[in-house]
This record gives C-alpha cells, sequence and structure tokens, in this order.
C-alpha cells in the first residue's frame, strides 16, 4: 500500500476571513500591504471590490500582471447566491491558470437591497460555492454600515476574524446552511403580470418545456440559447414536483425584470428546501443528485432561490436573447 | 394477417395495401418513416400526403439516414401540400381511382419501379360516405400493380370505433414491437444489445431507460455471442434531462469492463447535456454525432 504524503504549505481549501474599516482611507491603508505581501509571495490576487478602491492599491503598488480584477456585479444583481456562483467560476479558471490565489472583496452599498440581508447570503454561499478551492478570501466589512444585520451576517458567516492585521478564529462562526436557517435568501421584487403561466405536475414537464420553448424563440432567443434555457427551467421544474409538491406552477416574463433584459422565469412549489442553497457546489462525480441545479446555475445569467411559508421560489434570467 | 413495415418493403412482397395503428406520435413517425424510406430504397417514387405532420416525418427519415434533400431535389420523393391532400379525399370515388391509375402510370412514366404513399388522411373522417368505399377501392386499383399504399390510424386524429372499422376494412395490418412507449418516449429493439430511443427522456419515464440498459447488458452478457457494445440509436431522442444523461453515463461506467456503451446519432441538443453531465470523461461510453438536421426545406410550402 503506497501512503502518500498529502501535507502542503499550498492552501487546498477556502480560507474565508473578514475584515473591518473605518473608512475608504483606512481600508486602502490595510489594502495595500497585504496585496503587496501576497504578490511578493508569488500568488496571484483576485480584487472584487469598489473601482476606486482597485485604482487606489493598484497606484501604491504599480501595475502587476498577477493583479486581477474580477467582474463588476452590475446593477441588476440582487442575488448573493449568483454572484457567489458567477465568482466561483472565474476563480476556477484563476485558480487552474495560477494556483492559489488570494481574494480580497469589500462590502459595498448599492447591493444591500433593503435590509443588507444580500451580503449574509453571499458570504454563507462563497463557504458552499467556494468551499474545496485554494483561495484565501478576505471580505471587508465598514466599522458602520447602514444596516446591523450585515455585521452580524459577517460575525457569523466567516471562521476567521482579521485583528490587528492577524487572522484569530471567530467563535460566533456558523455554518452557511445554519446561517441561513437564521437570515434567509431574500425574496426578489415582485414583478408584474406574467406572460405565460403554467400549471404542472411530474407528468407535464414537457409541456412546460414546449411552451417555454415556442415563447424563448418567440422573443428572439437563438435555437441554442433557447434549448439550454428550457434545460435549466426543467431541471428547477423537475425538483419542484420531485421534491416540492406534486403541483407546482411556472411564471414566465418575457421582457425583463425592469433592470435586466431578457427573459425571467419563476418556478413556485409548496415543498420546503433541505438544502437552503442548491446547487452552488461542485457536484461530484459519483453523486448522481443535485447536478441539475448546478448545471442550471452555469447556464443562467442569474438562478435566486429563496423560501417562505408559502413554499420554496426559484427565478431565474436568460440573460439578453442571443 | 399481419405483417411488419419490413414485410411490405421487399420488392417482390404481394402486399399493396395494409394499415398500421400508431400507438403515439413517434411511433406515427416511426411507420411512416420505415414505410416510405423503404420505398425511395427499393427505386419506388414515394409521395406523402401531408396534413401538418410532414416535419415530424421529414425529420424522422432523415434520422433514419434518407438524403431528404436529395430525393426531393430529384422528385423521387414529394410531399403533397394540405390543401391538396385534403382536396383529394374529398373527390368522388370514381374521379379517385382515375387519379389513383394516374398515379401509377407517372411513376412507371418516369423510369421509377413503381409508387408508394401514406400521409395524414384523417380530413377522410369528413367524407359523407364514410372511409370504407375509398378502402375498396384501392384494393382493387392496387392488386397486382406496382404500388403500395400504407394506411395510417393513430388516436389522436382518429376515433376509436372508426379504428376498430378500419382495421377490419384491412385485409393486412401491419404491427411493430414496442418495448416501451408512453407519447413521450419510444423505445423499440434491434437486436441482442441494441435498441433505438425516440423522443424526450424526463422525470416521467427516467426509470424505463434504466431497466432498459440492464436488460440489454443482461442479454448481451448470457448471449455466447453477444456483442460487446450496448448500441442505443438516440437519433430520434430530443430530449434528455440531466438526471437522464447522468444516469447514462453512470450505467457505461458501471457497465464490466468488457462492454461499452455506444450512443449513436447523439443530437448537439443532447449532446451538450451529456457533455455537461461527465460523458467526454466516461471511458465505456462513446458518443457518435448527428448532424443537426436544417430547417425543412418543405416548411415554406404548407404555409
Amino acid at each position: 500500500m503506497k501512503i502518500e504524503n498529502r501535507r502542503s504549505a499550498q492552501i487546498v481549501a477556502l480560507q474565508h476571513r473578514c475584515g473591518f474599516y473605518a473608512s475608504q482611507r483606512d481600508l486602502v491603508d490595510l489594502l495595500v500591504p497585504m496585496v503587496g505581501a501576497a504578490l511578493t509571495r508569488g500568488s496571484t490576487v483576485a480584487l472584487a471590490v469598489a473601482p476606486e478602491t482597485a485604482d487606489a492599491v493598484e497606484e501604491a503598488l504599480g501595475p502587476a500582471p498577477q493583479l486581477v480584477r474580477l467582474s463588476e456585479p452590475g446593477p441588476g444583481c440582487h442575488s448573493g447566491q449568483t454572484l457567489a456562483a458567477r465568482r466561483a467560476r472565474e476563480l476556477r479558471e484563476l485558480t487552474a491558470l495560477h494556483g492559489p490565489i488570494t481574494m480580497i472583496a469589500q462590502h459595498r452599498s448599492e447591493l444591500d437591497g433593503a435590509d443588507g440581508a444580500f451580503w449574509t447570503e453571499l458570504d454563507a454561499a462563497y463557504g458552499i460555492a467556494l468551499a474545496d478551492m485554494p483561495v484565501e478570501l478576505t471580505c471587508f466589512y465598514p466599522e458602520l454600515p447602514l444596516h446591523q444585520s450585515i455585521l452580524d451576517g459577517a460575525r457569523r458567516t466567516h471562521p476567521m476574524l482579521l485583528v490587528g492585521g492577524d487572522p484569530v478564529e471567530n467563535p460566533e462562526h456558523m455554518s452557511p446552511r445554519s446561517v441561513l436557517a437564521e437570515y434567509p435568501a431574500p425574496s426578489p421584487a415582485l414583478l408584474g403580470a406574467p406572460d405565460l403561466q403554467i400549471e404542472f405536475g411530474a407528468w407535464q414537464l414537457n409541456e412546460v418545456r414546449d411552451e417555454l420553448e415556442r415563447a424563448l424563440l418567440s422573443a428572439g432567443y437563438g435555437r441554442t440559447r433557447a434549448e439550454d434555457f428550457v434545460l435549466a427551467v426543467n431541471e428547477i421544474a423537475t425538483n419542484a414536483v420531485e421534491h416540492g409538491s406534486p403541483d407546482a406552477r411556472l411564471y414566465v416574463w418575457l421582457d425583463g425584470d425592469g433592470v435586466t433584459e431578457g427573459a425571467v422565469c419563476e418556478v413556485h412549489d409548496r415543498g420546503t428546501l433541505r438544502d437552503p442553497l442548491p446547487g452552488l457546489a461542485a457536484p461530484h462525480s459519483a453523486e448522481p443528485r443535485g447536478r441539475g441545479v448546478w448545471i442550471a446555475r452555469q447556464i443562467c445569467e442569474s438562478l435566486h432561490v429563496w423560501s417562505d411559508k408559502s413554499g420554496t421560489h426559484v427565478r431565474l434570467h436568460a440573460g439578453r436573447p442571443v | 394477417m399481419t405483417r411488419t413495415v419490413e414485410d411490405m418493403a421487399s420488392f417482390d412482397s404481394t402486399v399493396r395495401h395494409a394499415c398500421a395503428v400508431a400507438v403515439s406520435d413517434e411511433h406515427l413517425w416511426e411507420l411512416s418513416s420505415a414505410f416510405l424510406s423503404a420505398g425511395l430504397a427499393a427505386g419506388d417514387q414515394v409521395k406523402y400526403f401531408d396534413d401538418g405532420t410532414s416535419d415530424r416525418v421529414l425529420e424522422r427519415m432523415f434520422d433514419d439516414g434518407v438524403d431528404i434533400d436529395a430525393s426531393l431535389a430529384s422528385g423521387q420523393l414529394e410531399v403533397v401540400p394540405p390543401e391538396a391532400t385534403r382536396a383529394a379525399i374529398l373527390t368522388p370515388i370514381d374521379v379517385m381511382r382515375g387519379l389513383v391509375d394516374e398515379l401509377i402510370e407517372d411513376a412507371l412514366a418516369e423510369g421509377y419501379s413503381g409508387v408508394r404513399w401514406t400521409g395524414q388522411l384523417s380530413h377522410a373522417l369528413n367524407r359523407p360516405a364514410g372511409m370504407l368505399d375509398y378502402e375498396l377501392m384501392l384494393d382493387a386499383a392496387v392488386a397486382g400493380r406496382p404500388a403500395r399504399v400504407l394506411c395510417l390510424y393513430d388516436r389522436a386524429h382518429y376515433p376509436d370505433d372508426v379504428i376498430e372499422d378500419m382495421r377490419r376494412g384491412h385485409r393486412v395490418e401491419i404491427e411493430t414491437t414496442t418495448v416501451y412507449d408512453d407519447n413521450l418516449l419510444r423505445i423499440t429493439s434491434t437486436g441482442i444489445g441494441s435498441a433505438r430511443l425516440a423522443g424526450e427522456v424526463d422525470h416521467s419515464n427516467r426509470p424505463q431507460v434504466r431497466k432498459l440498459l440492464l436488460a440489454e447488458l443482461d442479454r448481451a452478457l448470457r448471449s455466447p455471442t453477444g456483442p460487446h457494445e450496448i448500441r442505443l440509436d438516440v437519433s430520434s431522442l430530443r430530449f434528455i434531462d440531466v438526471a437522464g444523461a447522468v444516469g447514462l453515463v453512470h450505467a457505461a461506467e458501471e457497465f464490466p469492463s468488457s462492454h461499452k456503451l455506444v450512443l449513436d446519432g447523439v443530437r448537439p441538443r443532447v449532446a451538450r447535456v451529456l457533455d455537461r453531465c461527465g460523458a467526454p470523461f466516461a471511458s465505456q461510453l462513446m458518443t457518435i454525432p448527428r448532424p443537426d438536421r436544417p430547417i425543412p426545406s418543405t416548411a415554406g410550402a404548407d404555409e
């Protein structure tokens, strides 16, 4: 029997920390030495911070090819789990190319939504989506955010806190799923009357696919894009009738949600979620279940799952017609 | 008397006029294509009397390996548009007899070995005289002549009592063996260790595919001369969901190492799902792609 030594100096799984800052100036002063040290170590640094923060760090350190800016969340970003899934895709590419990544994230009040629940959802989702990735993620929050719940959430979602520049164990840390049981993913803003509404059971999934595909093709989607989005909705609809309730409902809006263009679908069932954030972890090849939602997340521009006393709800954005 | 479509396909078959009852849409396309494709191969002129179904029949013929565009271009295959089909159905019986004679003579004059036709003829339900006189006329018109007619009935277009009358009104009924058919997915056996899937695999019928694979593997393993490949013809499979695709990948991985699962004729839509489900990394799974068929060239003619 061969015993392999799997210890290594390199990080092999997510290290998730939280730091706090008093002002924008204070944040830049914290970041410059931290990013500088990571670059000196040879690590690639991925920034998910406000553009002015990234500008200030770059200005202080000079141009470096290992300093990467992750994509901007955009005005339509209301779903922490969607942003976490997108970051996971970006980081998967970066780690494949460059090995372990140091990632710096910054709170941005424009994504707070009504009560700041976005951030707790995002950090809980990071805990799942990045769990098996060699990423050292430090999230910076203002000491005095507009919503107190943002700090309450941050103190639960991060296993480590940065105190005086050093990581220390966070005694208040909870698993992502326990956090979400306490602070559930927020429901998105209500949309108007849908263009299409279908009630379905397990034996009408083909009708759901046919009607949705026709609607998407008539709305200008190309065949491949329409087929892929139909697959995503089929997977969510299948879960709804398989694990949720015997009957479920699909709503379709073809003209976007007022912020983002493109078709929007919602699937509602009356069941309860066993996993509050399904489909975030990359599926294991030996595990036959759980792949549907993960694939749906890869296909959709955004996929937001939330639940309340009426059941489980999923909103999917197809993105602009192509 | 029951026969298979293959019986009717052979050139020296004496069967000229038969009926078949389709249990599902997929079965209907299968029967239509088998009959028409065999005619093309035999050198017959082939006509499909359309009434809104020709796109699906042509798609199935493409799946079955027919070069439809070439056959349509040469005129060996003709799709009779719905208006013409309906008008022909409503002509008086003696006029219709003349048309049938003309069809046969024209085909022979153009150098074809004969003529055959089928189609979606449910407009005949509107004939005041019913449909039996038409069947009797056909019997007489094609007897001993190089013409073959397949009358297709399906429950979506015909009431049950009419179908029973028509079965009694035909001396020959074509039968096909079906492994499974739920009107969404149709499975037919194509030999030891091989089968064909047509339609869609989703939550409602996924276990049937698994059952089929286990049964085919078992048959192949038990037969001393059994094949080392379990071959699924999926050229008519239009949709598969994620769990269905994962099921195929896993089934192949669980085969004994001596055996492989071959998916033949994978459409791009199905291929994209398989790719997302790890098919490229499954060493015991082989996929052979089917090119995507362009929009049917007769689509405009139906408008």
